[in-house]
């Protein structure tokens, strides 16, 4: 039996807990009448603490507008992004990546810009690198705001490359530039250190595929779909050339560990290897690591052209928005992209060339050697089934390294996958345009 | 006893109605929703409507390379994970029912326990013990200077699986198993041991003919959960490698939620249905044959 008095003191608990919540709401709700931005976004690494900061300093500065910024894992936020257009509930902003705008341009979720860019509250275009502001651009429309551009570049480790010798006159850890010289790096790095016959130090390892094997096929001149975009190129002799190289680095030179038994990333973290390619997004991630003696340069030339794969934060905006709505959410979006360069300090390079012109960017050590590869960046092809074919591309490639297909038979069959992506579309269209009167 | 008011007689209805509600607005209008989806090629994202294509969305399931890769690597989770899963809760279950009352509910909790963690963490924490460098297993196995790689070799990927998974599932099992030997009365077992029957013979004539019918609903369970596998590999592998452990319900998830191609993903969600029902038929004939 509970004793009465528990009882009464658990209804006034309740009671005081209600009064509480009905005050909260009051408060939501007060005479300032804020106009409420929602905010949607995937940084849910360090990158969302940086954001977060940012998010609030323009909520103080801002007392008219509410930003409510709310994280999901990149790996679910698409699907969370598209059911939400669709049911007309996407947020007010949103991030995308530049890679992904063509789906959402052709759902018709976002509103172009241009309007806003040169009206009263706009911006200088001219600011932007040109390859980065076409990257949301079609039919001469833009379709968002690029916050940041994320290039691969080339991180090495300093220690290790000061022990195997590679070094400049002045005896400082030098990162190779040309094919001979990374060669001979990774020949110089590879190392069995206690003579077991298997390797403890590795010269190079591949990270993320589709980064990395895309950078080394654009270094080869490699295509991957017509200008029509109506035939999948990816089996194209340049970029079978290019995982060639790749495959021979692991199975004839023997520089770079098998992917199957090698967490590369990890590895490189734990000092086992000298070379890795990764985007300046994995910086926060190096950091963290304090015993790793590590730098950044722009990616080697190992193809015939300079190329590097690039991917951009593209700030985008609700279609039919009311007015209210628009100019405050226009405003959280300047606030952003004039404030890049705190977004930078986490890890990223800002799009504006007045930004990075500057001291406190010059100072940011990596970053600012990554972002001397912008001329040459190259976004991934825009193609509105990009999904499936990173799937394609990613599958390919692996099997390549793996050893189960020759480069050439991996990308035959994925190419011969895409096409049939391809086709299927095609025919949807076709069929639905015969339909229409 | 007959109920005059026709209110009374039904009212047990009334008391039905909130989940039935919520039962039909959740599976029974979704799973009809899906059943007619299936027959229309439908990219939720394209300009376009929904167009009727009758079986097509099935022809192309049937013919597609993917459907049956993702269709073999759950058959052989289900082929692997369902023995290994009956056997190791039926010998838990005999070891706790053996084991004195206080302590009894201690081993029943600390198996049960890992069946009450939400999978998302449990893959994550898996995928620690699973790593190359630092994880938990290899590890210990270092000392014996062995060093697997869990995850990224195709031969051991869905073995990683379906361990995790066994240590994940084997509690619900164990539980249901325990309760049906509890329900054997013990008179068998002491009239048995009179007659001279050992342990090996008490188990075979007594226990096992007695505990029929729970295995057999911990199989069929075991079965159509297996069938549904999901979380584990998405959260572990991702699929891969080389897509050797991405089940069906993952391909399904991707068609459906990536590459939102409705129409097909409802498709093979209806050939899955299919598969789990003709398992399902054929174990509860056998549970009826006594």
């Amino acid at each position: 039996m509970q004793p009465p008095g528990n009882i009464k003191s658990a209804f006034k608990t309740s009671l005081r807990i209600l009064l509480c919540a009905f005050l909260l709401v009051g408060c939501e709700l007060g005479p300032s009448r804020k106009i409420t931005v929602r905010f949607w976004n995937g940084f849910t690494g360090p990158d969302g603490r940086t954001m977060l900061k940012i998010v609030k300093r323009f909520n103080r500065e801002n007392p008219d507008i509410r930003v409510l910024m709310q994280r999901m894992d990149w790996g679910t936020y698409y699907n969370k992004l598209f059911v939400a257009g669709i049911g007309n509930r996407a947020p007010e902003v949103f991030i995308i990546h530049a890679g992904n705008i063509e789906r959402f341009m052709q759902a018709n979720f976002i509103r172009t810009i241009d309007d806003l860019v040169a009206g009263e509250n706009g911006m200088d275009t001219r600011d932007f690198s040109e390859n980065i502001w076409n990257a949301v651009e079609k039919n001469g429309r833009h379709y968002g705001l690029p916050l940041d551009v994320h290039i691969i570049g080339m991180y090495y480790n300093r220690a290790l490359f000061r022990k195997a010798g590679i070094v400049d006159e002045k005896g400082e850890p030098k990162p190779p530039e040309t094919r001979e010289e990374f060669l001979k790096a990774l020949s110089k790095l590879t190392k069995d250190v206690n003579g077991d016959g298997q390797n403890d130090t590795w010269g190079f390892v591949l990270t993320w595929y589709w980064t990395n094997l895309y950078s080394l096929m654009c270094q080869w001149e490699g295509k991957f779909f017509t200008p029509d975009n109506d035939k999948c190129l990816l089996n194209s002799p340049e970029n079978v050339e290019a995982l060639q190289f790749c495959v021979d680095l692991i199975r004839k030179y023997k520089y770079s560990p098998p992917p199957e038994n090698f967490d590369s990333w990890i590895g490189f973290r734990q000092g086992k290897v000298g070379i890795a390619f990764e985007g300046i997004y994995m910086l926060a991630d190096l950091e963290r690591q304090k015993d790793l003696d590590f730098a950044g340069a722009p990616m080697p030339v190992l193809g015939k052209v300079p190329a590097a794969w690039a991917d951009s934060h593209i700030l985008c905006l609700k279609t039919g928005l009311e007015d209210k709505k628009l100019d405050a959410a226009w405003r959280f979006m300047k606030y952003l992209s004039d404030n890049s360069l705190d977004w930078a300090e986490g890890g990223q390079v800002p799009v504006r060339s007045s930004l990075r012109n500057t001291e406190r960017f010059r100072n940011m050590k990596i970053q600012w050697e990554f972002a001397k590869q912008i001329p040459y960046i190259r976004y991934v092809p825009r193609v509105p089934f990009i999904f499936e074919y990173g799937q394609e591309f990613n599958v390919g490639v692996e099997k390549a390294l793996r050893g189960t297909l020759s480069p050439k038979q991996a990308l035959d069959e994925a190419a011969e996958n895409v096409n049939k992506i391809i086709e299927r579309r095609n025919k949807m269209i076709e069929e639905n345009l015969k339909r229409r009167p | 006893m007959k109920y005059k008011s026709t209110l009374f007689r039904y009212s047990g209805y009334v008391f039905l109605l909130p989940y039935m509600a919520l039962f039909c607005a959740f599976l029974v209008v979704p799973l009809c929703y899906g059943l007619v989806l299936s027959f229309f090629d439908w990219e939720m994202i394209s300009p376009f409507p929904p167009k009727f294509i009758g079986l097509g969305n099935y022809g192309e399931a049937l013919t597609s390379p993917y459907f049956w890769k993702a269709l073999w690597a759950t058959i052989r989770f289900v082929i692997m994970i369902v023995p290994s899963v009956v056997l190791g809760a039926l010998l838990i279950a005999l070891l706790i029912n053996n084991v004195p009352q206080k302590q009894e509910s201690f081993f029943r909790a600390a198996y049960f326990f890992p069946t009450i963690i939400s999978i998302s963490v449990a893959g994550i924490l898996w995928r620690w013990f699973y790593n190359t460098e630092f994880g938990l297993f290899n590890s210990y196995l270092q000392n014996l200077g062995i060093r697997v790689h869990w995850l990224s070799e195709m031969k051991w990927a869905m073995k990683s699986i379906v361990l995790m998974t066994l240590w994940w599932t084997i509690g619900g099992a164990m539980v249901v198993l325990l309760a049906g030997l509890k329900q054997i009365p013990d008179q068998y077992y002491e009239a048995a041991a009179i007659d001279g029957a050992n342990a090996i013979h008490r188990f075979f004539y007594i226990t096992l003919p007695l505990l029929r019918p729970v295995l057999l609903f911990v199989i069929v369970m075991s079965i159509i959960g297996s069938f549904q596998v999901f979380g584990q590999t998405f959260m572990i592998t991702r699929g891969g490698p080389e897509l050797s452990t991405r089940v069906l319900v993952q391909y399904i998830y991707e068609t459906a939620f990536s590459n939102y191609r409705m129409g097909y993903g409802a498709a093979m969600s209806w050939l899955l249905f299919l598969v789990i029902a003709v398992f399902s038929l054929i174990q509860f004939r056998l549970i009826k044959e006594r």
